[in-house]
């Protein structure tokens, strides 16, 4: 994340000298000299070329009518034709529209749901009860999603839990784990048990940095606990309210696929379909080719790129640092 | 009794600094309210699960629902099934290699990785950061995956689950920042003089000084490991005995939203098995559980020094 930052100033200092012998090498000598790290790089570059450069340069396809039964050079190009399907697929601008909304829906309810955490957490004085409930809530951050979808249908599915207890008063068994229209309540409450807590414990760390002695000065001239909140503690923490943004705003289209496929069944693959599992149904299990699933990914991953760098350079503008800098 | 009137009374033990005021009574119900309700509501499910894993079927029946809060009778029926050598022991051990030999290739890759990016200015090392870099803004996507994993004949074969997945650059990065930051220069400068070499500062120098962060970092990857589902559905639907998380989420499918009309046990019928009880159930749930709450103390205790120290301070 962050750590991208740590580009801009090459640390030098650490081996003075670095400098000025390299300007004197040449690349000959520069290899009899560094050829340990290169080798030590390796398995980094054959592990990045074979599967991430790899199927990146693999996204071609999404511009040929591809086939496996035949040599590579053989598969014409279609321009555009295959996104041009895309967009007149009948299930296509669901998933885009489901995605998008589940999308903003996290990060309209989740995001404020960490701050908001963080902030109450922040605010208890008693380390024991703070280190107790960190624990607690950050916990659920590290169990998978079947896990977590087992969960909940044990708890709040038609014959869990909560529906038991409900008929043991007279009520009715919820139907809240396979009814469609409340998928993004379920969801959001997913997300509020499963991920909430990664969420707070980055602002915790954030709230932490922040210059204890800022707040005393505050109070000293009179600022009560609202203010001290609104013009100490979140400018402190913009730089990574920013940052997650950024992230948050670049990874827009990639909600994930788990949570969706998983619950898809239950729920129905209206409600349930976004990018990533129309990719998998529709093309890769499904009886759309290669071309198509291509040009549906490469379309996710172009408007990821496209946003994160605009989402960056906004961030420039408005004087932060984003998530890099220009170096 | 009179020395005993006239102590004073000992200030209530309080880290809330001097010039912060006690915040009203309400104001502190309503946050102990919320962090009670969020709590609870992590809690007891995970209680709830945990004690129907040891509940025998009459009490389960009894209660006439999935899970239970109380245990009546306990029975170790249900354990006894997972580690009886069938499916699910085959698959618990398959779970285990994956995540302890995926780790192990992982921290190779990634350790090696980190380290030679740690040394800004030597040879090729802009470019070689920014292939890494590269990766956070965009993604291959998954049909172009599966192809390639295809082509490199790795289709239906357990390597698929590590080998596309060995490399976080997140945790590579991580690794990076701790090694550039915390481990002083001058101590490698020193060994250099003396004649060490980089494999050898790296494993005699830079290893033994990053023990916690190694650890962080690996568990990171271990809990990835453990948790794949996405990649077995992907790349080895074909297999017989799947990752853990594939079987639990086969048990939970076989008695939850299938189809109207359909027999919640035909799939388990088809096979000739009886359907999983919810204590069979929620057995495996706590199997998939236990290694990760026992990693969490760990992981914890050292995320927020090492973690958050090499990612957000960069």
């Amino acid at each position: 994340m962050a750590t991208l930052q740590s580009e801009a100033p090459p640390t030098t200092a650490r081996t003075p000298n670095a400098r000025i012998v390299k300007r004197k090498r040449s690349a000959a000598q520069r290899l009899r000299h560094d050829w340990p790290l290169l080798v030590l790089a390796l398995p980094v570059i054959v592990q990045l070329a074979l599967f991430f450069y790899w199927p990146s340069a693999w996204n071609i396809i999404a511009f040929m009518d591809y086939s496996p039964h035949r040599p590579f050079w053989e598969n014409p190009f279609v321009g555009f034709a295959w996104f041009e399907r895309l967009f007149n697929d009948p299930y296509f601008v669901p998933a885009l529209l489901n995605t998008l909304k589940f999308a903003a829906a996290h990060l309209l309810f989740l995001f404020p749901l960490s701050v908001v955490l963080a902030l109450v957490m922040h605010s208890v004085v008693s380390t024991k009860v703070r280190s107790t409930f960190q624990s607690i809530v950050y916990l659920p951050y590290f169990f998978s999603w079947v896990l977590v979808v087992t969960v909940f249908v044990q708890v709040l599915g038609a014959d869990g839990l909560v529906s038991n207890w409900l008929m043991s008063l007279g009520g009715d068994r919820l139907t809240f784990t396979s009814n469609p229209d409340t998928f993004l309540v379920l969801a959001w409450m997913q997300w509020a048990w499963k991920d909430a807590g990664w969420g707070m414990i980055i602002f915790l760390a954030a709230l932490a940095s922040i210059n204890p002695s800022l707040y005393e000065a505050a109070a000293v001239d009179g600022a009560n606990r609202w203010r001290r909140m609104w013009h100490i503690t979140l400018p402190g923490i913009r730089p990574v309210i920013i940052l997650l943004l950024i992230l948050q705003i670049g990874g827009i289209l990639s909600v994930g696929f788990e949570q969706y496929q998983l619950q898809r069944n239950a729920i129905g693959y209206q409600a349930t379909e976004v990018l990533d599992t129309y990719v998998y149904y529709r093309s890769v299990i499904g009886t759309e080719g290669a071309s198509f699933g291509t040009a549906a990914g490469l379309f996710k991953g172009a408007i990821g790129l496209v946003l994160i760098l605009a989402a960056n350079k906004v961030a420039h503008r408005l004087g932060e640092q984003g998530i890099y800098q220009k170096s | 009794m009179t020395a005993v009137d006239i102590k004073p009374k000992p200030r209530r033990q309080s880290n809330r600094p001097m010039w912060d005021e006690e915040p009203s009574l309400v104001g502190k119900s309503v946050k102990a309210l919320f962090l009670i309700a969020y709590a609870g509501a992590i809690l007891v499910p995970l209680w709830a699960i945990v004690a129907t894993s040891f509940a025998s079927e009459d009490a389960l029946s009894r209660a006439g629902g999935n899970l239970l809060l109380i245990p009546t009778d306990l029975s170790l029926a249900a354990y006894t099934e997972i580690f009886s050598g069938g499916a699910l022991t085959d698959s618990l051990l398959l779970t285990i290699i994956l995540t302890t030999g995926g780790t192990a290739f992982s921290m190779v890759l990634t350790v090696c990785g980190a380290y030679a990016l740690s040394r800004t200015g030597s040879l090729l090392h802009r470019p070689i950061l920014m292939l890494v870099l590269f990766t956070f803004l965009f993604g291959p996507g998954m049909y172009p995956s599966f192809l390639v994993v295809q082509k490199l004949g790795l289709f239906n074969d357990y390597l698929s689950l590590i080998l596309p997945v060995a490399l976080s650059a997140f945790n590579l990065i991580v690794l990076r920042a701790f090694f550039m930051n915390t481990i002083p220069g001058e101590l490698l400068d020193a060994a250099r003089i003396d004649g060490a070499g980089e494999f050898r500062i790296l494993l005699t120098i830079v290893l033994p000084m990053s023990k916690a962060i190694l650890a962080v970092v690996a568990l990171f990857y271990a809990v990835g490991y453990w948790n794949i589902y996405f990649s077995a559905v992907l790349y080895t639907p074909g297999l017989e005995t799947q990752p853990i998380q594939v079987v639990l989420q086969r048990m939970l499918m076989s008695t939850q939203g299938l189809p109207e009309g359909a027999s919640a046990t035909a799939q388990y019928q088809d096979q000739g098995e009886a359907a999983p009880t919810a204590a069979l159930k929620m057995a495996v749930v706590v199997c998939t559980v236990i290694p990760i709450v026992i990693m969490y103390p760990f992981i914890q205790k050292h995320f927020t020094k090492a973690v958050i120290t090499g990612a957000i301070k960069g």
